[in-house]
C-alpha cells in the first residue's frame, strides 16, 4: 500500500516583488524519503524550502502537510517541520543554549543536556570542548554544524536543509550524510536537501529534483545548453564548440534560449554510428561514470569540446567497453530538444 | 583657577560628608529619571518593534517624524507640558505642576522618540536569517516576538542608554515644570545651574562630578551586559 504524502503541493505560485519565483504544479513527496533539489542560483530552491517550512506562505496555489493544510506557526508546522536555513544564524548564545533553544520552546526539559550532547556528537562536534563556546568563537563550518545539531536534537519528522555542505570541510561533509542518514534511520525522519553538490546529493538522496527558474526540469542530472544559437537555414539551429563541432537544435524561441536535452534522449555508441538516421552524433570523451541508484543505470558523463553532457545508459547495454579517457559517440535527436 | 581646585575640593567633601541638599537633588533626579525611563522604555520598545519589523503604509512617514521628534528641545518640551499642567490647561486637574511625575511627565516625551527610534533601527538591523531561525526551530508568534528582542539586545540597551543620557542630563524641563523647588523638584541639573549663578562652584561641582559617575556606572553596566 502507498503511504499517504508526507507533502502534496499542487498549482504553487510564489512570486517576489511581483516576480515569480516558484511556479510548482504537482509535487508528492513520501514519508521516509530523502529527495535532493538541484539547480544554478535563482531556480527556486531556497523558496520552495521555506514554503514547505512554514516561513513564507505561497502566493497562491496549496500545500498539504500529512493531509491537511500547511499553516505558518500552527503546532503541526513548528513542532514537525524543521527547516536549516542557507546561511544559518546561530543566536547570541553559547553553543550549548542554542542547540538546546528549540527543546525550550517545546518545553522538553528532561534528560536536556543528554540529547544536546548527543546531537553534537551526531555532527561531529565534541561537546565537552563545544558547549560552553560562545556563537561568535566558532568557525563558518562549526557554525552550521551547531545550527545542524539545533535541528536534530528536534527529532523532526521533516528536516529541510538548505546547502548543509556550503563552506564545510570535506569529514564534516561525511560527518553529515552520516547524521542525515542516521535521521532517517533512527526516527524515520522525511528530508529534502537542496545543494549544488551533485555528487554528495546522489550519494545521500533517493531521488533529485532539478530545478530551473522556479520549475522542476526531471529527475537526476539534466543538459542545459545556453545560446546564442544562429540558423542553418534548413530549420535548425547549431552553436559550434571549442573543437570544431557542431550542437544541432530544432528551432529555439529566442537567440539567446536555453536548450534542455534529457540525459535519456543521448544515446551512446562505442563505435562511431555510419547510418544515424536522422539523428546527429558527437565524439565525446569520457570523463566519469556513476551508478544512479535509483534507477539502477550508469551515468556517463563526457566532455564534447567545451560543452560537459551527461547520458544514461541503461543496465546490461551490449557492446559497449565504457572507461573514463575512452572516446565514445553520442547521438541525439535535434527535434527532442526543449526549450527553456 | 583658584576657585575651581577649590570648588573640587569642596566638593568631595560635600559628597563624603552626606550633604543632605546634594543627596536631596541626587534622589530627586533618580527618581525621576526612574519614572520617566520605565514609561519610555515600557511604551518606545514595543512600538519600536512594530515600527522596525513590519511594512505598512505610512511607515516611512512616521519614521521621519519620530527620528524628527529625537531633537524636540527640551524647553520647548517644557513649555508644553507646563501649559498641560498648569491650571489653565487640560490637565490641571490633576496637580501635577512642581511635582516630581510632572517632570518625569516631561522626561518620557523627551526620551520616547529616541528609544522608539534607536529600537526600530536595532530591529531594522537584524540578521534577516533571525526571523526563518527562529520559526524552523519551533517559535510561535509570541516567541518569536521575544526572541527577535532578546536577539538585538544590545541595539535596544543602546536606546537606552542614549535615552537615560540625554533626561537625566536636561535642564529645561526640570526647570520649568519642576519648578527647581528645593528639597522637592531640584534635580542635579538645575541645581548646577542655580548654584553656579549663585557663585557657588563647589556644589555645582559636586553634582557634576555624580552626573559623571552615573554614566560612568550605566557605561559600566552596558559593558558589563554586552560582554554576557
Amino acid at each position: 500500500m502507498i503511504p499517504d504524502p508526507i507533502f502534496d503541493i499542487r498549482n504553487v505560485r510564489h512570486c517576489h516583488q511581483g516576480q515569480p519565483v516558484l511556479e510548482m504544479d504537482h509535487l508528492v513527496i513520501q514519508p521516509q524519503s530523502i529527495i535532493g533539489l538541484i539547480g544554478p542560483n535563482g531556480s527556486g530552491k531556497t523558496t520552495l524550502l521555506n514554503l514547505l517550512a512554514g516561513v513564507d506562505t505561497p502566493t497562491s496555489g496549496c500545500i498539504r502537510f500529512k493531509g491537511g493544510i500547511l499553516a505558518p506557526f500552527a503546532d503541526a508546522t513548528r513542532f514537525q517541520i524543521s527547516l536549516l536555513p542557507q546561511e544559518p544564524y546561530l543566536l547570541k548564545r553559547k553553543v550549548y543554549h542554542n542547540v538546546a533553544y528549540g527543546l525550550m520552546l517545546r518545553k522538553q526539559y528532561r534528560n536536556q543536556a543528554v540529547k544536546v550532547y548527543e546531537a553534537l556528537e551526531l555532527v561531529g562536534l565534541d561537546s565537552e570542548d563545544f558547549c560552553s563556546r560562545p556563537w561568535h568563537a566558532l568557525s563558518g563550518g562549526e557554525s552550521r554544524r551547531v545550527a545542524l545539531a539545533a535541528r536534530l536534537v528536534l527529532r523532526p519528522e521533516v528536516l529541510l536543509l538548505d546547502e548543509p555542505t556550503a563552506g564545510v570541510d570535506s569529514a564534516s561533509i561525511q560527518r553529515i550524510k552520516e547524521a542525515v542518514l542516521s535521521a532517517r534511520a533512527e526516527w524515520g525522519a522525511t528530508m529534502i536537501i537542496a545543494s549544488h553538490d551533485w555528487e554528495w546529493l546522489e550519494q545521500v538522496c533517493d531521488h533529485v529534483l532539478h530545478l530551473y527558474k522556479g520549475r522542476i526540469l526531471g529527475e537526476g542530472r539534466v543538459n542545459m545548453l545556453f545560446g546564442p544559437w544562429r540558423s542553418r537555414g534548413d530549420g535548425l539551429h547549431e552553436k559550434p564548440l571549442r573543437d570544431g563541432q557542431l550542437f544541432i537544435v530544432s528551432s529555439p524561441p529566442k537567440r539567446d534560449a536555453c536548450a534542455l536535452v534529457e540525459h535519456g534522449a543521448l544515446q551512446v555508441h562505442g563505435l562511431q554510428p555510419v547510418n544515424a538516421e536522422g539523428r546527429h552524433v558527437l565524439e565525446a570523451l569520457i570523463l566519469n561514470l556513476t551508478l544512479e541508484r535509483s534507477s539502477g543505470c550508469l551515468l556517463l558523463w563526457a566532455t564534447v569540446g567545451n560543452l560537459d553532457l551527461y547520458a544514461r545508459i541503461p543496465p546490461q547495454s551490449p557492446g559497449l567497453h565504457l572507461l573514463p579517457g575512452k572516446t565514445v559517440w553520442l547521438s541525439y535527436d535535434p527535434q527532442t530538444v526543449k526549450w527553456l | 583657577m583658584d576657585f575651581i581646585l577649590t570648588g573640587l575640593q569642596t566638593a568631595i567633601l560635600l559628597l563624603l560628608q552626606g550633604d543632605a541638599q546634594t543627596y536631596s537633588a541626587i534622589a530627586a533626579t533618580l527618581q525621576v529619571t526612574g519614572y520617566s525611563m520605565s514609561i519610555s522604555l515600557s511604551v518606545g520598545i514595543p512600538t519600536g518593534f512594530v515600527l522596525g519589523y513590519f511594512d505598512f503604509r505610512g511607515k516611512r512617514q512616521l519614521r521621519f517624524i519620530v527620528d524628527t521628534l529625537m531633537a524636540l528641545p527640551t524647553v520647548f518640551i517644557g513649555l508644553l507640558v507646563y501649559a498641560l499642567l498648569s491650571n489653565r490647561g487640560p490637565l490641571g486637574q490633576l496637580g501635577l505642576l512642581f511635582t516630581r511625575p510632572g517632570i518625569a511627565m516631561g522626561q518620557s516625551i523627551l526620551a520616547l522618540p529616541i528609544v522608539i527610534a534607536l529600537s526600530a533601527t536595532a530591529v531594522e538591523a537584524m540578521d534577516r536569517q533571525l526571523r526563518p531561525a527562529l520559526i524552523s526551530l519551533g517559535a510561535n508568534r509570541r516567541q518569536l516576538l521575544f526572541g527577535i528582542l532578546w536577539e538585538v539586545r544590545f541595539g535596544i540597551l543602546v536606546a537606552a542608554v542614549n535615552a537615560y543620557g540625554r533626561v537625566m542630563t536636561e535642564v529645561g524641563i526640570s526647570m520649568m515644570v519642576g519648578g527647581n523647588i528645593k528639597w522637592h523638584t531640584r534635580t542635579i541639573t538645575t541645581a548646577i545651574a542655580l548654584e553656579t549663578n549663585k557663585g557657588l562652584f563647589s556644589m555645582g561641582i559636586a553634582l557634576g562630578l555624580v552626573l559623571l559617575l552615573i554614566a560612568f556606572g550605566v557605561n559600566l553596566s552596558l559593558s558589563f551586559l554586552r560582554k554576557k
